[in-house]
C-alpha cells in the first residue's frame, strides 16, 4: 500500500495532464486530408458581414476550409500576442505596418513577395502603392524591401464641410483644389461660430477637432515632422511643430471657434457634428456609410495648409499577413489576396461604406460616381496617391515615443502652457523612449 | 508484515484513495499548470528583456532599476494607492446600508435586491454606462447636478476629477457585497448581548459602538484585505472609461500600466518586472494586515 500511493498518484498525474494536453493541442486540420485555415482579424459588424461572404466565396472556389476568429479592435493586439505566445498563430490575420519589424524579426510572419509577384490572382500595379509598401521591411526600415503582407485597406483621413451651414452664413464654399490658409480658414470658422436660437449660448462652432487624430495635418502643412528622415531623432521642438500646434490650441483659447475646451472630446465633437452644429470636420472613409444619413449636404477639401501651402494628412492602414508556420502557405497567401484585392470582395466591403477600394481601376470607378455622397471622393484618392504620410508613430518599433506628446498635452489645449514650452519639455522625454525603441529594434 | 486482514481491507482504500487522488490531482495539476508556472515564468521574465514574441534575453536586474526612475511608473503606482480611498468610504456606507437593512420595515428585500445589482453585472457594461453618467455634456451627474444650480466638471476628462469620479463609481460597484456580508454579520450578533447592555444603560450609540463594531470585526478585516487586493488589480473601469490613462495619465492604474507595456509597447520583460514588484507590495500589505490582525483578536464564549 506504501508503494501504491505514489504510483496512483503518478498515475493520475499522468492523465490528467493527458487530459490537460489534449485539450490544448488541438490540431490545426491536416488528419482528414482537407486543408484548414485559420484567419483571424477584428472589425465592427460590416466587415465581418463582408468578410465572412468573401471567405465563404473563397471556400468554394478553392476547397479550403477557413477558420474565422473575430474580436472587437481593442481585444485583437492581446489576443493575437496570447496565440503567439502559445505558438497557435493564425495562418492569416491582420497586422499593422507599426508591428511589420517586430513581427518580421521574430520570424512570426512570412516573406511572400514571390508568391505576390509571381501570382496570377493578384495585379499589384493595380493596387495602391501606399498600402503595399506599409508592408515592406528590408530589415531595417519599414517601407522598402520585401514584402511581408497586403494591405486590408488604405483609410485615408480628410476633411469635410457642411455645406447647407457656410450657404447658411454666406461663406463661398472652399476650393476643392486650393486648401484655405491658416487665417482664411479661423476667419471661415469665426463666421460660422454663432449662437443661432438667440438662447444666449452658442449652439454653432466653426469646427471641433481632436488633437490626437487631427494635428498632423496642420503640423506637417507648417513644414514640421515628428522624425527626421531616418527616425532617429524627434523633432517636435522645431519652430514650425510650435507654431502649427498653438494655432491648434489658438482655435479654442483665442478664437474660440471650437466647443469649450471641456466639451471637445471626439465622441462629443462627432455627435454636434452629425447634428449640423459643426462646420468644418474630418472625414475618413469608415464614416462614409453613417454620413450618408445626414440631414444636411457636406462635401470633402484638403486639409487647411500652414506655412507650406500644401496640404497633408495621413492614412491609415492594415494589412493581411501570413505566417511564417502555416501549414499551407500557398493557400494562405492566396486567401490574403483574395480578401485584398477580389473585385467582389472589395464591392462589399465599398458599398457598406467602411473604406475605399484597394484597387485602383475600381477606385477611380467609385470615385466619379456621383449617386452617393460626398461629390469630391477623387480628395480621399489624391491622399492616397499624393499627400498622405504615414502616421508617425506606426514605423517605428512602438509608439510610445509617439504617444508621449499627447499625454500631457492637455495644459496646451487648455491654454495654460505655450506650445514652445511644452514641446521643449516633451522633446527629452519622446527622444528617450524613441532611443529604446530603436535599440529593440536592432536586438 | 502486521496482520493478515489488512491486505483484504485496504484493496477498496487502496481504490478509494486512488480516486481521491484523481480527483486532487486534477486542481493541483491546474494550479500549477495555469497559477505556478506562469508564475515562475513571469519571475524569470523580469529579468530579461522580451517583447512577448521572440526568446527573452537574460538582463539580470536591469527591468527594476528602470522602475525606479519611471515616472509612468510611479505615478500609475500613486494613482491605484489614491483610488484605494474608495475601500473605507465603502466600507462605511455599507456598514451604515446594512445597519438599516436590518431593521424590520418594509421593502428591505426590494432595496437588498437594488444595492445588489451593480455586483452581479458585468463590469465593462456598469463602465461604459458609468462613461455616459460622467459625461461632461450630456451625463445624468451633470444634469443632475444642474438642477440645483451646480456647473460639473467634465468628469473623465479633467485632472482634478478623474481619480474621485472612478472611486465614485468603484464605490457604488462594491457596495451591495460589503452590504450582504455586514448584513450576515450583524445578524449573527447574539441578542442577548443588547439586551444586557441596554439593561445595563447603554445609548444606542455605545451599543453600536461596544457590541457592533467588534462584532463585525472579522468581516470588516476580510473586506479589508480583500478590497486592498482587488483595488490594486484594478484595471477594466480604467481601461474602458479613461483608454489612454486619462488627461495626463492621472487615472492610469498599475495593472493597467503593466498591461499597456506588454500589449502596446512590446515590453513584456518589462511588464514581467513590474507585475512582480505589485504582487510582492500586495504580498507584504496583506502579511502586516494579518499581522495586526492576530494582535487584535478576541473571542466570546
Amino acid at each position: 500500500m506504501m508503494k501504491s500511493r505514489p504510483m496512483a498518484a503518478t498515475l493520475a498525474l499522468f492523465t490528467a495532464a493527458g487530459l490537460m494536453l489534449g485539450g490544448c493541442s488541438a490540431p490545426t486540420g491536416g488528419d482528414t486530408g482537407e486543408k484548414k485555415l485559420t484567419f483571424m482579424f477584428r472589425g465592427g459588424e460590416d466587415e465581418k458581414k463582408a468578410y465572412e461572404k468573401a471567405v465563404q466565396q473563397f471556400e468554394t472556389e478553392n476547397n479550403v476550409d477557413v477558420d474565422i476568429i473575430v474580436t472587437t479592435a481593442d481585444q485583437y493586439a492581446t489576443k493575437l500576442k496570447a496565440a503567439i505566445a502559445g505558438k497557435q498563430v493564425p495562418d492569416v490575420f491582420y497586422i499593422g505596418p507599426g508591428d511589420v519589424q517586430a513581427y518580421v524579426q521574430n520570424g512570426i510572419v512570412k516573406d511572400i513577395t514571390e508568391y505576390v509577384e509571381g501570382s496570377d490572382t493578384i495585379d499589384l500595379d493595380n493596387i495602391w502603392e501606399y498600402g503595399v509598401d506599409s508592408y515592406r521591411f528590408d530589415g531595417k526600415r519599414v517601407g522598402e524591401g520585401a514584402i511581408y503582407a497586403l494591405p486590408k485597406d488604405v483609410g485615408p483621413f480628410s476633411f469635410g464641410y457642411n455645406k447647407t451651414m457656410l450657404e447658411k452664413a454666406g461663406i463661398p464654399l472652399p476650393d476643392k483644389d486650393k486648401p484655405y490658409t491658416f487665417d482664411e480658414f479661423v476667419a471661415a470658422a469665426k463666421k460660422l461660430t454663432a449662437d443661432t436660437n438667440g438662447d444666449g449660448a452658442l449652439d454653432q462652432w466653426g469646427t471641433g477637432l481632436n488633437v490626437q487624430w487631427n494635428l498632423q495635418p496642420f503640423v506637417w502643412s507648417n513644414g514640421g515632422d515628428w522624425l527626421n528622415a531616418d527616425r532617429t531623432k524627434v523633432t517636435v521642438d522645431t519652430p514650425e511643430f510650435a507654431e502649427s500646434l498653438q494655432w491648434f490650441a489658438d482655435l479654442q483659447n483665442v478664437h474660440g471657434v471650437t466647443p469649450a475646451a471641456a466639451e471637445a472630446q471626439t465622441l462629443d465633437t462627432y455627435q454636434r457634428w452629425m447634428k449640423g452644429e459643426i462646420g468644418f470636420f474630418p472625414i475618413a472613409p469608415w464614416d462614409l456609410s453613417t454620413y450618408q444619413k445626414l440631414g444636411f449636404e457636406w462635401d470633402v477639401i484638403p486639409y487647411p495648409a500652414g506655412e507650406s501651402g500644401k496640404t497633408a494628412s495621413w492614412i491609415g492602414t492594415l494589412g493581411i499577413a501570413v505566417s511564417e508556420s502555416t501549414k499551407y502557405p500557398e493557400d494562405a497567401v492566396k486567401l490574403v489576396e483574395f480578401l485584398t484585392a477580389n473585385k467582389e470582395a472589395q464591392q462589399s466591403l465599398v458599398d457598406a461604406g467602411i473604406q475605399i477600394p484597394n484597387l485602383k481601376d475600381m477606385a477611380e470607378t467609385w470615385a466619379a460616381d456621383t449617386s452617393t455622397k460626398p461629390a469630391n471622393k477623387a480628395e480621399f484618392l489624391e491622399i492616397v496617391k499624393d499627400y498622405g504620410r504615414a502616421l508617425p508613430g506606426g514605423n517605428t518599433y512602438n509608439a510610445e515615443w509617439y504617444d508621449e506628446l499627447f499625454t500631457n498635452i492637455q495644459p496646451v489645449l487648455d491654454g495654460k502652457q505655450t506650445a514652445a514650452d511644452y514641446l521643449k519639455e516633451a522633446q527629452p522625454r519622446m527622444q528617450e523612449f524613441l532611443d529604446a525603441a530603436n535599440q529593440q529594434a536592432g536586438n | 508484515m502486521t496482520t493478515i486482514t489488512r491486505p483484504r481491507r485496504s484493496r477498496l482504500h487502496r481504490k478509494e484513495h486512488q480516486a481521491a487522488l484523481l480527483f486532487v490531482a486534477i486542481p493541483v495539476i491546474g494550479f500549477l499548470l495555469f497559477t505556478l508556472f506562469p508564475l515562475l515564468f513571469s519571475v524569470y521574465a523580469s529579468f530579461t528583456n522580451w517583447n512577448g514574441i521572440s526568446a527573452p534575453v537574460f538582463k539580470g536586474l536591469d527591468n527594476y532599476t528602470k522602475m525606479f526612475g519611471d515616472r509612468y511608473f510611479l505615478k500609475s503606482l500613486w494613482n491605484t494607492l489614491f483610488m484605494m480611498i474608495g475601500i473605507p468610504v465603502g466600507l462605511v456606507i455599507s456598514l451604515a446600508l446594512a445597519l438599516a437593512m436590518n431593521r424590520k420595515m418594509r421593502g428591505t428585500t426590494f432595496f437588498r435586491t437594488v444595492y445588489y445589482l451593480p455586483v452581479i453585472s458585468s463590469i465593462a457594461a456598469v463602465a461604459i454606462l458609468w462613461q455616459w453618467a460622467f459625461n461632461g455634456d450630456f451625463g445624468l451627474i451633470n444634469q443632475g447636478l444642474g438642477l440645483i444650480g451646480i456647473e460639473g466638471p467634465n468628469w473623465l476628462q479633467d485632472t482634478s476629477t478623474v481619480k474621485p469620479a472612478l472611486i465614485i463609481m468603484a464605490v457604488w460597484k462594491g457596495l451591495g457585497y460589503s452590504m450582504l456580508l455586514y448584513l450576515a454579520a450583524l445578524q449573527s450578533v447574539p441578542r442577548y448581548l443588547y439586551e444586557a447592555a441596554s439593561l445595563d444603560g447603554a445609548t444606542a450609540w455605545q451599543q453600536f459602538r461596544h457590541i457592533t463594531i467588534p462584532m463585525v470585526r472579522p468581516v470588516t478585516f476580510f473586506l479589508i484585505v480583500t478590497s486592498i487586493i482587488g483595488g490594486s488589480q484594478i484595471f477594466v473601469e480604467i481601461n474602458i472609461m479613461t483608454p489612454t490613462g486619462g488627461p495626463e495619465f492621472e487615472s492610469a492604474s498599475i495593472v493597467w500600466y503593466i498591461w499597456q507595456k506588454a500589449f502596446d509597447n512590446l515590453q513584456m520583460g518589462y511588464a514581467s518586472a513590474m507585475s512582480v514588484v505589485l504582487g510582492l507590495l500586495v504580498f507584504t500589505i496583506t502579511f502586516i494586515q494579518f499581522r495586526l490582525n492576530r494582535r487584535n483578536q478576541f473571542s466570546i464564549d
